[in-house]
């Protein structure tokens, strides 16, 4: 009730700087009996967690000591064992793509910091081009999320964040360097600092500046295990990157943060002979500046995406430039009742963007359009074991209209004691991804009138936490979901590649998730273990031929997914195993022909800290795909071998 | 609505080799001695970026279908797109097209055993396209090249292939986009699509073109008739040409009532006689579907018209089997799914149609 009484609020002018704003609340016939006046208080909102309203949905925080263990990595080889989510390989250091629980490349938002970094041209991101020097702090979040995230959030997003680490007084450097198989190198240096003034402000800065070459100096042309036989390709990949980030923040808590990343990468097929030489040179220049102002939050952002591929000599490249300016504001408002359990937190919030594209391949010289966003959240926590929350969106265009994004979900804790917690939670959600601008604007083949596809995602799930002891805890985690997504866009062939609003896919499964954690003195080891059933599969009939193809698992979407990370921490000594299946996955939408065959991937880490007077130092020994395993990328080459991978990193 | 026809029911999933229709009485049928000694190889283009083209195996009198010969045979795939397959003296040769530059090559196999036993390498092929036998123990296999970074043409080359050695002996540049490759006597016209409006004749005793002749743009070779004339499709008409004379004997625009339609896929029947081809459009009024059938012309006729359709299909390609006259049409639902290929009997009657593979687009009938 004490919800709905929130209508009548009347709020008292806030002091700026009280980071508790008080309100008073009459409630109805109670005004009468002033013992009964209830106190709310809306209180400060701290950190400003980017799932606090996704509640219902299966959200996993990535432990920041194994991204930093794995810092060398990029997002697509990281990710894929960390979450069964199915990665579409182009080759090493080559396109990466992604399918979240069973959906299309473009149906995961990418945040970072808050900012959908997916490319506006085609609608996705490459993995590949993200190392996990760019942040922070990761979380997977899983299934539909449009409410909270907008576009592009139909099978799941990735929340990357930068954050500083304030309690790391002064000025740190860091520099680190890694060397591998095939002439593959990777270096960053870098530098943190924080700052108290006297007056309490605090400042923190970060600057890190990366690059990696990978020669990919395959010694073989080609791999084979006796079964089948894949040719190796030629390949040379390199990327730099830039990462600036700069915190001010007041006693009261109200910051001003600046986040630079630029990045380039520069991947090069054939890279020996000019005449069969092709390259594509994509690089991002990322600004964002965020204000958080009380429980007020604004954000403006300019994001700019660069492709130009060409053959042989390179000279005349086609190029692809689009631009993206961002403004964002929210509001968040926590009411919290004095002697009542429970709280009501509400956001309401709009973004706006413009985009402005010049792509060769459009018939349209400059595009610009502009879209919005405006949306209402509310979670509202009743009770220690029941949270549930209502959240709306509606996404705005002048050009095409886009589904009203609703979702409900709530999260009950059915066993709540100190040594064990069962939560059941679930979330019904309305999903939307609007048109890329290629499948809008690209000559001839593109569709201004292309409409954004619209999913509708329902998830239930059970998580149990138990410490089995003092030394030894638990959790055990199941979800399921139905995921239906219509006026899905396909490139339709029999069109000659027109693209049209012609696929309905339903994407339904299963996710089962272990962890153990022991903890002794100076031992501490774990396992985590992910388990993926997805069933995905187009519905609709749309000619003759598709009856070979509906109902049958999409392409490239393995039906089964385990990945699996087992560490042992003993003193400074780390040492992580991690596992990888995938299931065979079709390359034909009727399943005819043959398959990639199911897979199996064995790494490990090993490494080991040491200090030097002042310097820090880790020393990194990865060794990767163990077993030798021949699996083939998209093209049908081989993926590389058994490959090692020595790295340092020091800090002073 | 053919794929409701009982046909279709036995098609199971999974097994590389079907045996069709009740076999009771076919038992006095001899067993070939190699599996792949008489029969039609089906040349399934694949789709490009997936680098999946493959051979499709069909053995007509047992109706036997194996999928992927090369595959089965060797262990490996086709690692690329497949354009044709054509046999010289017991060998046979397959054009792979990779989307990776310099990864291009041509497959050699023992023709009845479809082991493979060499392979020309990428630095001498690219674009590798098709293939016509130049003699005793010899083929010529007709290259683009690579593109030029604005994707226009480099003058395309012929590789001659000493099939003794397994290797490449020569290469001799011809027209831009080298296309098609026609044997009539000690000669080897050449097609293309590159831009250029010349046919050139390749003698195959000097392995050194001999004459071109402008013929119009992008010549497209069908064949040669039963009056021994050559027919070709090059600047949007047929051209009827003269191959003792070397010249050009007649130009016959193809009269339709829809504009912008194109001929392609070409098909001479059993008796040389009658020419088969696809006449497609992107239809601007049905959002660009393709669009198109299969007509007929005979090559005595004085004009052509692609009004009343020999097959109211549209096809990927056409083949003609030079023993039964019957007619073989590939059929392709997308480039992503298994296309059929439709047998219609000479006079266009529908006989059956069989499952193949990604993009049915050519032929081989032995």
């Amino acid at each position: 009730m004490a919800g709905i009484c929130l209508l009548s609020v009347r709020a008292v002018a806030a002091e700026k700087y009280d980071s508790t704003v008080a309100f008073t609340l009459s409630v109805g016939s109670d005004t009468l009996n002033p013992e009964k006046v209830r106190q709310l208080e809306e209180v400060r909102v701290h950190g400003f967690s980017p799932d606090r309203f996704m509640v219902g949905l299966k959200v996993q925080r990535i432990d920041s000591a194994l991204l930093s263990a794995y810092q060398f990595q990029t997002l697509a080889d990281f990710l894929q064992y960390q979450s069964p989510v199915a990665f579409k390989s182009y080759g090493s250091g080559q396109l990466a793509s992604i399918a979240f629980r069973g959906t299309s490349a473009s149906h995961t938002a990418v945040l970072w910091n808050g900012i959908n970094i997916n490319s506006p041209t085609v609608g996705q991101t490459d993995f590949s081009t993200i190392p996990l020097l760019g942040f922070d702090k990761m979380a997977i979040q899983y299934g539909s999320a449009a409410s909270c995230v907008g576009t592009d959030a139909v099978g799941g997003s990735l929340l990357l964040h930068s954050e500083p680490d304030w309690k790391q007084h002064g000025l740190n450097f860091t520099a680190g360097i890694q060397y591998g198989s095939f002439d593959n190198y990777n270096g960053r240096v870098g530098l943190r600092f924080v700052r108290n003034t006297q007056k309490g402000i605090q400042l923190s800065g970060k600057t890190l500046l990366y690059g990696s070459r990978f020669n990919n100096h395959f010694k073989e042309t080609e791999r084979s295990n006796g079964k089948q036989t894949y040719p190796m390709e030629p390949s040379e990949t390199r990327q730099m990157g830039l990462v600036q980030d700069l915190y001010l923040k007041q006693k009261n808590g109200d910051y001003v943060s600046f986040h630079l990343w630029l990045t380039d990468n520069n991947l090069t097929i054939q890279p020996d002979v000019i005449q069969f030489l092709e390259r594509t040179q994509t690089s991002a220049s990322r600004f964002l500046l965020n204000y958080q102002w009380g429980n007020t939050n604004f954000k403006t952002a300019f994001v700019r995406d660069i492709i130009d591929y060409g053959k042989a000599d390179f000279l005349t490249p086609s190029h692809s430039q689009t631009d993206r300016y961002i403004a964002r504001a929210e509001h968040e408002l926590l009411f919290k009742k004095t002697f009542v359990p429970g709280q009501t937190n509400l956001k309401i919030g709009g973004e706006f963007v413009h985009y402005v594209a010049l792509v060769d391949g459009y018939s349209i010289n400059a595009i610009e359009e502009n879209r919005g966003d405006a949306f209402v959240l509310l979670r509202q926590t009743f009770s220690s074991r029941l949270t549930a929350s209502i959240n709306l969106r509606q996404a705005l265009s002048s050009k095409y209209k886009v589904p009203f994004t609703p979702s409900f979900g709530f999260e009950y804790l059915v066993i709540s004691k100190t040594d064990k917690k069962l939560k059941w939670s679930g979330n019904i959600a309305r999903s939307y991804r609007l048109p890329t601008l290629n499948e809008r604007y690209w000559a001839v083949l593109g569709n201004p009138d292309i409409r954004p596809e619209n999913g509708f995602n329902k998830e239930l799930g059970l998580n149990l936490e138990q410490n089995l002891s003092e030394k030894l805890s638990g959790n055990l985690g199941v979800n399921a979901y139905h995921n239906l997504i219509d006026d899905w866009t396909y490139w339709n062939p029999d069109k000659g590649y027109r693209v049209e609003n012609l696929q309905q896919v339903l994407a339904k499964g299963a996710e089962f998730s272990l962890g153990i954690k022991y903890q002794h003195g100076h031992l501490s080891s774990g396992l985590t273990s992910q388990y993926a059933y997805n069933h995905t599969s187009q519905q609709r009939v749309y000619d003759a031929y598709a009856v070979d193809i509906v109902g049958k698992q999409l392409i490239y979407v393995p039906l089964h997914t385990l990945t699996n990370n087992a560490f042992v921490r003993w003193k400074n000594w780390f040492l992580n195993v991690q596992g990888l299946y995938y299931s065979e996955r079709y390359i034909t939408f009727d399943h005819s022909g043959r398959p990639f065959p199911p897979y199996f991937l064995l790494n490990t880490l090993l490494s080991t800290s040491l200090k030097l007077g002042k310097v820090q130092g880790q020393v990194n020994l990865q060794a990767n795909n163990l077993t030798d395993t021949v699996y083939p990328s998209v093209k049908k080459n081989a993926m590389p071998g058994r490959n090692f991978n020595i790295g340092l990193v020091l800090n002073f | 609505m053919y794929f409701k026809s009982p046909f279709f029911k036995f098609l199971t999933l999974g097994a590389l080799v079907l045996v069709l229709n009740s076999c009771s009485d076919d038992t006095t049928e001899p067993v070939p001695s190699q599996p792949f000694d008489k029969g039609l190889f089906i040349i399934n283009a694949g789709n490009f970026g997936d680098n999946n083209g493959s051979i499709t195996f069909f053995e007509p009198t047992l109706k036997m279908i194996s999928y992927d010969i090369f595959q089965t045979q060797n262990t490996r795939s086709l690692a690329g797109g497949a354009r044709d397959y054509v046999e010289v003296d017991g060998k046979g040769l397959i054009p792979v097209d990779n989307m990776t530059p310099g990864k291009d090559l041509v497959e050699i196999v023992t023709a009845g055993t479809f082991k493979s036993v060499g392979t020309i390498p990428s630095t001498e092929v690219e674009n590798p396209r098709y293939v016509a036998k130049a003699g005793a123990n010899k083929a010529y296999v007709s290259c683009w090249d690579t593109f030029n970074e604005d994707y226009s043409y480099k003058p395309g080359y012929l590789v001659v292939v000493d099939l003794v050695t397994n290797k490449v002996t020569k290469k001799i540049v011809v027209e831009k986009g080298a296309e098609k490759l026609l044997v009539s006597g000690s000669e080897v016209i050449v097609g293309s699509v590159g831009g250029d409006k010349t046919i050139t004749f390749i003698n195959t005793q000097t392995d050194a073109p001999a004459r071109s002749v402008e013929v119009g743009i992008n010549p497209d070779l069908i064949g040669i008739d039963a009056n021994g004339k050559l027919w070709l499709y090059a600047g949007g008409e047929l051209v009827k040409f003269n191959l003792s004379s070397k010249t050009v004997e007649s130009r016959i625009k193809i009269v339709s009532p829809v504009a912008g339609k194109s001929a392609g896929n070409f098909a001479m029947s059993k008796d040389k006689q009658t020419v088969f081809y696809v006449n497609s459009f992107y239809d601007p009024a049905d959002g660009y579907k393709l669009k198109g059938e299969t007509y007929s012309f005979g090559v005595n006729d004085a004009t052509v018209l692609a009004i009343k359709p020999f097959i109211n299909r549209l096809f990927t390609g056409l083949g003609v089997d030079p023993s039964t006259g019957i007619l073989y049409a590939g059929f392709t639902p997308s480039y992503k799914q298994a296309g059929y290929v439709i047998r219609y009997q000479p006079n266009g009657t529908l006989i059956d149609s069989l499952k193949a593979e990604i993009a049915p687009s050519g032929f081989f009938f032995k």
